[in-house]
């Protein structure tokens, strides 16, 4: 099954992520990919994280393909206009790559080359229409494409950043715009997600869209304070990090908070999966998804 | 549902708008400059966004704020700096012009970059800017009931 039919199923769905390298070096990339295979339904490829260059998201995806996973590549908006945008994705069809997560991307002035141009042409929300309109058929200069792609179009969330009603407003728009899968930010502080979760089910958009909730396992108390610090838009709750500071092994802790979350994500109405996102931690997607009770994936 | 993204039959400027365009940028400009901090998009959108202009976004996102946003919200590119959409959020509330944010802005046309955007309202190139919002809050509730009807 795929993921596109497993969404449509209604199943409960999980989903990994891969950064690929900062090189040419392929085998990187399958080897992290053995972590994935069989424990998660598709593996998220990031696209320049953070502004740095890496491999690219479409050839990183085509080589898991051909390692047997399905992968999700990642669109973002800040290193090509609409040309180059429309030309990479029916590029990925032809590869048989059919998940799409779009994002605007991160800013260039956080990454290695600060005085880059930004193009910005779109943003999330113009991409998904834009991939919507090439799902059924048509580019946006109107050209009629054949066959068209098939794309399952996903969006990203952050529940944890203000202003919290425009970020409502947004998803709103996500959705209008075609997207039908929503990934979210990591979640560290479960009170103010349930307060976001509780607002989108009552804007009814969760049955319009499957949420899948973010869970980031980390290996020590210093990648939760970095993020708190360095990265925009990540709450994290006191609780975690208190946690952390006096557990005896880190890297057990971390797994028991990943776990955790899971299992109280999963209870909550409306998370229809979850986003694994262990950064530099790969390795431990097997131990996760067992611990969390979750069968192996076919 | 289909979404008009682009308008395509929208014809290029002429030379002759070109000129007159110029000499009313110069007025435009007097006003839209120090009031809104105009950065001359030629698709004016200030009316839906609450009267801020939305190009000030260090990633010029016509549709909402990136998941960026600091405590307090502040921009993430530049820390000293507000959001501009969470300026516009804050002003949308207080003038009750929240049920226009819910509208998805079309992606930019370049050509208009740097045109009046006055001329292009009226030669019907962009949209017209809505002045009055009546019942903001049943708009949005209407709207949201819409999409939960053709869903169904």
């Amino acid at each position: 099954m795929t993921l596109q039919e497993k969404i449509d199923a209604k199943q409960f769905v999980l989903c990994g992520e891969i950064g690929p390298p900062q090189s040419c070096n392929g085998d990187l990339i399958r080897e992290k990919s053995r972590y994935f295979k069989g424990w998660v339904d598709a593996v998220n490829i990031t696209d320049n994280q953070t502004a740095i260059v890496r491999l690219s998201s479409i050839a990183a995806a085509k080589i898991l393909v051909d390692e047997g996973i399905e992968p999700i590549i990642q669109m973002t908006c800040r290193d090509r206009n609409r040309l180059a945008i429309q030309s990479d994705l029916l590029g990925a069809a032809a590869l048989g790559l059919h998940n799409v997560l779009c994002l605007t991307g991160d800013h260039q002035k956080f990454g290695d080359q600060p005085e880059a141009k930004g193009v910005f042409d779109l943003d999330s929300i113009q991409l998904i229409a834009t991939v919507a309109k090439m799902n059924s058929g048509w580019l946006l200069s109107d050209q009629k494409i054949e066959p068209a792609p098939a794309f399952l179009i996903g969006a990203a969330a952050n529940p944890f950043a203000e202003p919290f009603e425009m970020r409502l407003i947004r998803l709103y728009k996500k959705i209008q715009a075609g997207a039908r899968f929503i990934q979210t930010q990591p979640v560290f502080d479960l009170e103010v997600f349930s307060r976001w979760l509780a607002r989108v089910v009552e804007m009814g958009l969760h049955q319009r869209c499957a949420i899948l909730a973010g869970v980031m396992p980390v290996k020590s108390v210093k990648t939760l304070l970095y993020m708190k610090k360095e990265v925009p838009g990540v709450r994290i709750n006191t609780e975690y990090i208190d946690r952390m500071k006096i557990a005896v092994d880190a890297k057990e802790e971390g797994i028991r908070i990943a776990v955790e979350l899971i299992h109280q994500l999963h209870a909550l109405t409306g998370i229809r999966g979850i986003h694994l996102m262990p950064v530099l931690w790969e390795s431990i997607v097997p131990v996760l998804v067992k611990e969390a009770g979750f069968q192996p994936r076919s | 549902m289909s979404i008009d993204l682009v308008t395509f039959d929208r014809p290029p400027l002429t030379a002759g708008e070109r000129k007159l365009s110029h000499f009313l940028l110069f007025f435009e400009n007097l006003i839209k400059v120090p009031l809104f901090k105009c950065q001359h998009c030629g698709e004016c959108i200030l009316s839906t966004t609450a009267f801020i202009c939305c190009q000030n976004c260090p990633k010029r996102m016509r549709n909402g704020p990136c998941g960026g946003t600091g405590e307090g919200g502040t921009c993430e590119v530049f820390p000293e700096r507000k959001c501009v959409w969470y300026k516009i959020y804050s002003r949308a509330k207080l003038l009750h012009r929240v049920s226009l944010l819910y509208k998805i802005n079309k992606i930019h046309d370049w050509n208009l970059e740097g045109t009046s955007a006055w001329l292009n309202v009226s030669k019907k190139r962009i949209d017209a800017p809505i002045w009055f919002v009546r019942n903001d809050q049943q708009a949005v509730q209407d709207r949201l009931a819409d999409d939960a009807a053709r869903e169904n």
